[in-house]
């Protein structure tokens, strides 16, 4: 979904980067959001904080709601954190030719190996 | 920070309209079994030094509460998908439905995946936690799609016909109301189910591609490949 919108809006996904845990991308407030994203699911609160800071601050320098742009980034985490364990705990798989084309992704961003590849 | 913060009403509405959810009677569980089962979820995600994925909550002396209303397995499987998604196999699926029900396991995996939504977002943003609700007197209201089929895409029994919609999808359709409440969190978490096909749609906050680079980055920290 990254790629395609990415894609569509005229912008470029280094999934190799990614795949290294970085951003991959040039958006605006990619590293921000990166950042934020990658702080969510981890244990340290106080990881999260400061990312959570750094990305209103740095959504309010470029003129935007900062608050609102964090929330918004924070819905769209807590919406993985669910769909994530849907996924994982109903053993949802992708039919055998989705999964085929699907496998260099899988691969550059490391995810090849996973015990929830199915 | 939490005094400054406000949450989109839509997003507020139905995050809360779901938590008091919890303490109704689902079609498989009652509301007190919910409640409690939503009270193991929460120590999960909130622990400090969470048990291993092989090590059963159940197998624990002091982990569940004493004088339980829902059964241990069922704990064992709330606090294994809130905190282990990642490891989940189709062996240790058939083992744990075998012990609670097929579609009583469908519910437990659900109503995980709403407590750790809404307590993530709170968590994310710099919100209090919300406590859980009281539970609500009856008994589950075995409420179930008309046919239940065995799908190929999923290890579980979703809605006849099968396998016409992407897994994620069906995934909770055996159980009408539990899969209401999980899309109506997703529409307003994310993006509304009839905009997914539109790769410029915003709130006006992020952007599409910009909420796509949240989304992979949770997803592959949480070593999840579909």
């Amino acid at each position: 979904m990254l790629s395609w919108s990415s894609q569509e809006a005229n912008g470029e996904v280094d999934l190799a980067e990614l795949g290294r845990g970085g951003p991959g991308t040039a958006l605006p407030l990619a590293r921000e959001l990166h950042a934020f994203a990658s702080a969510v699911p981890a244990a340290d609160g106080g990881e999260l904080a400061r990312a959570r800071h750094a990305l209103v601050a740095a959504a309010e320098r470029l003129g935007q709601d900062g608050v609102a742009v964090m929330v918004d980034a924070a819905a769209v985490a807590a919406n993985f954190e669910m769909m994530t364990r849907l996924a994982d705990g109903t053993g949802a798989r992708f039919p055998d030719s989705v999964a085929d084309e699907r496998a260099p992704l899988a691969a550059a961003l490391g995810m090849a190996d996973v015990t929830s590849r199915r | 920070m939490s005094a400054s913060v406000d949450v989109r009403p839509d997003l507020e509405a139905a995050q809360r309209a779901v938590w008091a959810a919890i303490g109704a009677p689902g079609s498989q569980w009652s509301g007190a079994q919910r409640v409690e089962l939503a009270a193991t979820a929460l120590r999960a995600l909130e622990a400090d030094e969470p048990l291993a994925p092989w090590v059963a909550p159940s197998t624990v002396p002091g982990m569940l509460p004493s004088g339980a209303v829902a059964p241990a397995g069922a704990h064992d499987v709330v606090y294994r998908v809130a905190r282990h998604g990642g490891t989940l196999t189709a062996d240790w699926h058939r083992r744990m439905a075998e012990a609670i029900g097929e579609l009583a396991y469908v519910e437990a995996v659900a109503l995980t995946c709403e407590v750790a939504a809404i307590w993530s977002f709170r968590r994310a943003a710099g919100l209090d936690p919300w406590e859980l609700p009281l539970p609500q007197p009856g008994a589950p209201t075995g409420e179930t799609a008309a046919q239940v089929v065995q799908p190929e895409l999923n290890w579980v029994p979703v809605a006849a016909p099968a396998d016409e919609r992407a897994a994620v999808v069906q995934a909770f359709t055996a159980l009408p109301a539990e899969n209401a409440r999980v899309w109506s969190l997703a529409d307003a978490q994310y993006i509304p189910d009839l905009e997914m096909v539109d790769p410029r749609w915003t709130r006006g906050t992020l952007s599409r591609p910009q909420m796509e680079l949240v989304a992979a980055r949770v997803a592959q920290l949480r070593e999840c490949f579909y």
